[in-house]
Parts: C-alpha cells; structure tokens; sequence
C-alpha cells in the first residue's frame, strides 16, 4: 500500500505553479523525509496530500485508494502543518477537549499521559507555551487520533537543538508502538538520516529524487581521482556533481552494483548530506526509484551534468 | 492503545462526530463571546422589565378608566401625556435592540471564519476527523441557533413593553424602529448579520476587514430597511377605504399607525388621496387645490361649522385611505422574517461552498 500517491499532480497558484507535474508513490511503513528548498513544493504537495490544496492537474491519494481530504482519510491521516497552528486563547486542557470533540477516535489518555511526560501544563495556554512545547503539544494531539498517516510540515524548522532531539524521539517513539507512516518535510538535512528511512527531494515542484534511503546510499559512490579523466568517468556513470580540487576531481556518481572504481580512482560512500546537497545543487538531476516509478519526467541518467565536469587544467 | 473515546466503525458505514460534541467544540471556542451576549442581552432584559413595571400601573389606570366606551377617568389626556413623556427610555431600549444585531454579526459573525483563517487554524480544524464541511455547518447552525433563541426572547419582551404605548397611541408596532425588533423580525436581523459575517469573514479572510464590512452592510441594510424597505413592504396590498375626515384631510404617503378616530383602529395607514365627482382620483397638485379650497371655506364658515367630510362630501369628493388591518400585522412579519433568513441561509451556504472549494 501507498501512504502517498500523486499522478501528474500540479497545484498552480494563480500564475506561479507550487508544484508541477509530480508523481511519486510512497509505500507505507516508513518514516519519509519530503527535502527540498524552500519554494520546491513541499507544503502544496502535503496540502494536497491532506485534502488542504485542491490538485489543478492530476491527483492524489492516500492509504491506498482514499482521496485526500476525504472524511475516509481525513479519519485515518493525521497533520501538522507549519508552526503547528492551535488555537492559543485556548488552555492545552481546552485544546486537548476540543480534539477529542472533532474526533471520533482520540486517544485523551494517551495525550494526557505523554503532555504529563513532558511536564506540559494542563492548565497553561496554549499561546504562552515555549515553542518546543507547542510542538509537542500539536504532535501528541495528532498521535492521540492514531493514526496510520502523520503528516508534519516542517516541524523542526523552529525548534531549538534540543527540542528538535525530544520531537523526533516522540515521532520515533509512536512509529516503534503503532503501526504508524511519518511524512515530514523539512529543509534541516543534517538530522534526517537518524530517523528518516525513505526520502523524497523535491524541487522546483517536481519530484527529483525519491527512494529508500540505504538504497539510494547504496546506488551513489563519491569518486575521486585524477581531474584530467573527470571526462572519461562522465561517460561511464551518471554524474550528480563534480568538483575539482587543484588537480584531483571529486564526481558522486549514481553507480549500481558491486563494480569497482576504475583504476587510479578512488570509491567512498556518501552521507545522505551529501548526496541531498549534490541532487540540490542541481535541479535538472533526477533518480527515482526503479520499480515502483511512475510514468514521469524520469530524466535519462546519462550525461546529466556535462557542464560540471568540464576540466580546465 | 488505551481507552478510545469512540470505537472504529466497519468501512463505509462511517458515523459522523455528534452533535453534542460539535456543540461543545463550538462553546468551547465562541465562549467569550457568547457569554459576552448572555451578559448585554440580560442587562437589556433587565432594563426592559424595569421600564414596564414603570409604566405598569399608570397603564392600568389608563387600561380601566380610559380605554372603555364611556371613559369614566377625566385625567385620560394627562395620562396619554405622561406616557407620550415616558417614551424616552423605551426609544433607548429600541435603539439598543437595533445595534444588537449588527454587533452579533460584527463580533460573533466576522471572526467565526476569518479568525481561522487569518491565525492559520484552519489547517488544523478543517484536518480533523469532522471534516471542514460539518465542522462550518455545525459551528454556524448551533451560533444561529443561540443568538436567534437569545434575541427571539428579548424581541418578545420588547413586544410586552411596547404594549401600553401601543394602546395608548404614542408608538406603533407597524412603526420601521418597533416592526424591525419583534419576536420575528429580530432573530431574523440577527441570523442576517450573523451569516453576512460568516460570509465577508470567509471572503476576506481578515478579522478587522470582516468586521467593518460587515458593519457596513448589516447596518446599512438595517437603515435601508429603517428608512424605506419596511415602508414598501407594508404597502403590498394595503386595503383602500373611505374616510372620514372628523381631524383633517391626510393626501400623500401617510405611513402612520391609525389613530383618534382616523383610520380602523390598530391598522398601518399606508396613503391618503382624494377622489373627485366621477370617482376618479385626483392629482396630488389638484388635491392640493381642493384642500385648499376646503380651508378656505371653513375659515370664512368659522370654527363650529369645520367638518371637512361635510364640505367634501358637499362637493362631491371622497377622501380615501388605503391601510393594512391590524390582523395583518404578525402576516408582514413572517414575510419579512421569512426574506431576512433566506438570505442568511443563502449567504452561510454560500460560505461553507466558499470554504469547500477553498485550497
């Protein structure tokens, strides 16, 4: 089963499009980092998963066949969306109350008792909460409902350090107990291969890499060697990025199987850092998965990035 | 898991969220306000009631002595003017009645969408298991419900005090200010502002802009309404009569209640014209004419011989009125009532399609 599946989903918002021609299929059981610049179509393409956006072109659906935004899914997707709106004249108390009066399923117990965990004030505001509170807050209303699908949009963008390490041991936490899919989008790589296992780069709204991610590590080598045969390693991988450093070239190249590096190079593995940044810093790169890629603007791998490797001795 | 507030159902045979729990939500979110308007609508009973007992027993005494066929009480006129010099604090009261629509529909109508809207809630109440369509449809018909039930009550006792003056003659219930603050007619203004909010609310998508928009076409439909829509409404089909012309010739748009002999008592006088020999009806300029003509001749007869009906009829004219009975009082405000929630109705529908559709 898909947690997430668009078809050629567009969103335009009255002259620019947030995200265009975007197909992707995200198989459950998985804790799915959504990465991409700010502006590449993230929070449309959540909105729309959510049933928050309506598609302009193609469509979306959830836990297998639900149209988004459906009272089918809407009872079994739960979301946060960006700085975790609650309404703050409320007391969390109130806040929890009016939860469980908007669900049918909601869990007051197992909100109670994690807010308790949290030393969150029942009885405080909701609006004179700390920020990593209010996000805590927000999480453990959307666990409460238990649900298969959690959507979180951007919840670390402003948490400090510490409170980013509570939220995400919370979301891990919920994952190992329940039967749960996680998609959060988030523009903070550095913290993403610790609880993310599956991840989608997304940018200028399409979809450019998507994948499990120790299989998109394992598909990826960082060689290097010497810069005068940069040229001649372009014809045999698809090159992601190359850089030169005086006169040895590094190239992170998409390179399948168990094959060695050709001789006088050297083959290393790359940081998911790393190969986020370098899919980034090109937007005309793409690597989707095989199997379960759709129909799409699946760029051919081959020369992908002639310009990078240009050696000028 | 734990305890579960409410068990999964079998797929497809889904069980909405009840009511009961929408309307907590909904007083869960709208209290401040709502206890807002218990607390005004209560000091406005209150201020009602203690009006009428003021009024009560001088009215008895009026009721008693005065309002049978041979008036047995000599101080029946000084009565009628006490009374006409107590209607200071009830104009108050019927003014107030008037704004309180308008601020329902300012402070509880604009904000209800466009404070969701603006703070970005929304994401989080229109994710939720109810589903944004229930979620605006519950939240709005429970609102509507409150503050017509809260304004219906306060309509009635404005009728109870409204009574005695009524009687009495100094204030009309056919009247624009009294017409419009009824047990009908303003929890119909009521659920007009409200839903004028919602909508502007929705539209605008900002609180203060909501609010001042609303301000401006709620109220400006309530002085439209105050000025000239209940004057046309009340002369639909107004009954024509022949008068008597016992206190004067009235020619023209009247829009007065019946009174002292003129006009069937408890009627709404809609206009007055002249009818000459041939039984057709005079221009206003030849009305003009004969009235004059009449005030001449009386003047010159002197004042025992003053009958207007007698010259008129002397001469072969006919004053005429046109009048709505009094039977038809609470007809006219169940059609305005009924115009007032139509387009309340129109105007939320049109509000949760806006909110449908939105995304």
């Amino acid at each position: 089963m898909n947690v997430i599946e668009t078809s050629g989903l567009g969103k335009r918002y009255h002259r620019t499009w947030g995200l265009r021609d975007c197909t992707l299929s995200i198989p459950a059981g998985h804790i799915v980092a959504l990465v991409g610049p700010n502006g590449a179509g993230k929070t449309t393409l959540l909105h729309c998963s959510v049933g928050l956006a309506t598609p302009t072109t193609g469509r979306v659906s959830v836990l297998g066949r639900l149209a988004a935004g459906s009272l089918d899914a809407l009872e079994r997707v739960a979301f946060v969306a960006q700085d975790a709106p609650l309404h703050s004249h409320l007391s969390v108390a109130a806040m929890l109350d009016l939860s469980r009066d908007l669900n049918r399923r909601f869990d007051l117990c197992h909100a109670e008792r994690r807010l308790r965990s949290l030393a969150i004030p029942l009885h405080r505001k909701v609006g004179k909460l700390s920020g990593g509170q209010h996000a805590q807050l927000a999480l453990a209303l959307a666990l409460a409902r238990h649900p298969d699908l959690l959507v979180l949009d951007e919840p670390l963008a402003r948490l400090d350090p510490l409170a980013r390490h509570d939220f995400l041991a919370h979301v891990m936490t919920a994952v190992a107990e329940e039967a749960l899919s996680v998609v959060f989008s988030s523009h903070v790589i550095s913290e993403l291969e610790r609880v993310a296992d599956y991840l989608v780069v997304l940018s200028a709204g399409r979809v450019q890499m998507a994948g499990a991610i120790d299989e998109l590590l394992a598909r990826h080598r960082l060689l290097s060697g010497p810069a005068e045969q940069a040229g001649r390693i372009g014809e045999l991988f698809p090159v992601v990025q190359a850089q030169n450093a005086g006169r040895r070239a590094e190239l992170l190249v998409r390179a399948a199987g168990p094959a060695g590096p050709p001789s006088g190079w050297q083959a290393s593995g790359v940081t998911l850092e790393e190969l986020v940044l370098a899919y980034l810093r090109d937007p005309s790169v793409s690597a989707l998965p095989g199997p379960s890629a759709l129909p799409g603007p699946a760029a051919p791998p081959a020369l992908p990035a002639s310009t990078h490797h240009e050696v000028t001795p | 898991m734990t305890a579960l507030t409410a068990t999964a159902t079998p797929a497809g045979r889904r069980h909405p969220v009840p009511w009961r729990s929408m309307a907590r939500a909904t007083w869960r979110q709208q209290r401040a306000a709502l206890i807002t308007l218990l607390a005004v609508s209560a000091a406005l009973a209150l201020a009602i009631v203690a009006g009428e007992l003021a009024i009560r027993a001088l009215y008895a005494r009026y009721a008693a002595g005065c309002l049978v066929p041979q008036p047995t009480d000599p101080n029946c006129g000084a009565i009628a003017n006490t009374f006409a010099a107590s209607t200071n604090g009830f104009t108050a009261l019927v003014i107030a009645l008037h704004v309180l629509p308008v601020v329902i529909g300012v402070f509880i109508g604009a904000p209800l969408i466009s404070r969701e809207l603006e703070s970005g809630t929304f994401r989080f109440t229109w994710t939720q298991e109810i589903g944004r369509t229930r979620y605006v449809l519950t939240t709005v018909t429970l609102l509507a419900v409150a503050v017509a039930a809260v304004t219906c009550a306060l309509g009635a006792l404005l009728g109870w005090y409204a009574h005695p003056f009524d009687v009495v003659g100094d204030e009309s219930r056919w009247q624009a200010g009294l017409f419009d603050t009824t047990a009908l007619t303003l929890p119909a203004w009521t659920l007009f502002a409200l839903a004028t909010g919602t909508l502007l609310g929705t539209l605008t998508g900002r609180i203060v802009t909501a609010m001042a928009t609303t301000a401006a076409t709620a109220g400006g439909f309530l002085v439209a309404a105050f000025w000239t829509l209940d004057r046309h409404l009340l002369s639909l089909g107004a009954l024509p009569a022949r008068a008597s012309a016992a206190v004067g010739v009235f020619v023209g748009p009247l829009n007065t209640n019946a009174g002292r002999g003129f006009g069937p008592a408890g009627s709404w006088l809609v206009r007055g014209w002249i009818t000459g020999p041939g039984g057709r009806e005079l221009s206003a300029a030849m009305a003009g004419a004969v009235q004059n003509r009449m005030y001449a001749a009386m003047t010159r007869a002197g004042k025992k011989a003053a009958d207007p009906a007698a010259w008129l009829s002397a001469h072969h004219y006919a004053l005429w009125l046109s009048y709505q009975p009094a039977g038809r009082f609470w007809y006219f405000q169940a059609i305005a009532a009924a115009v007032l929630v139509a387009l309340a109705i129109v105007f939320a529908l049109t509000a949760v399609w806006l909110i449908r559709r939105r995304g």
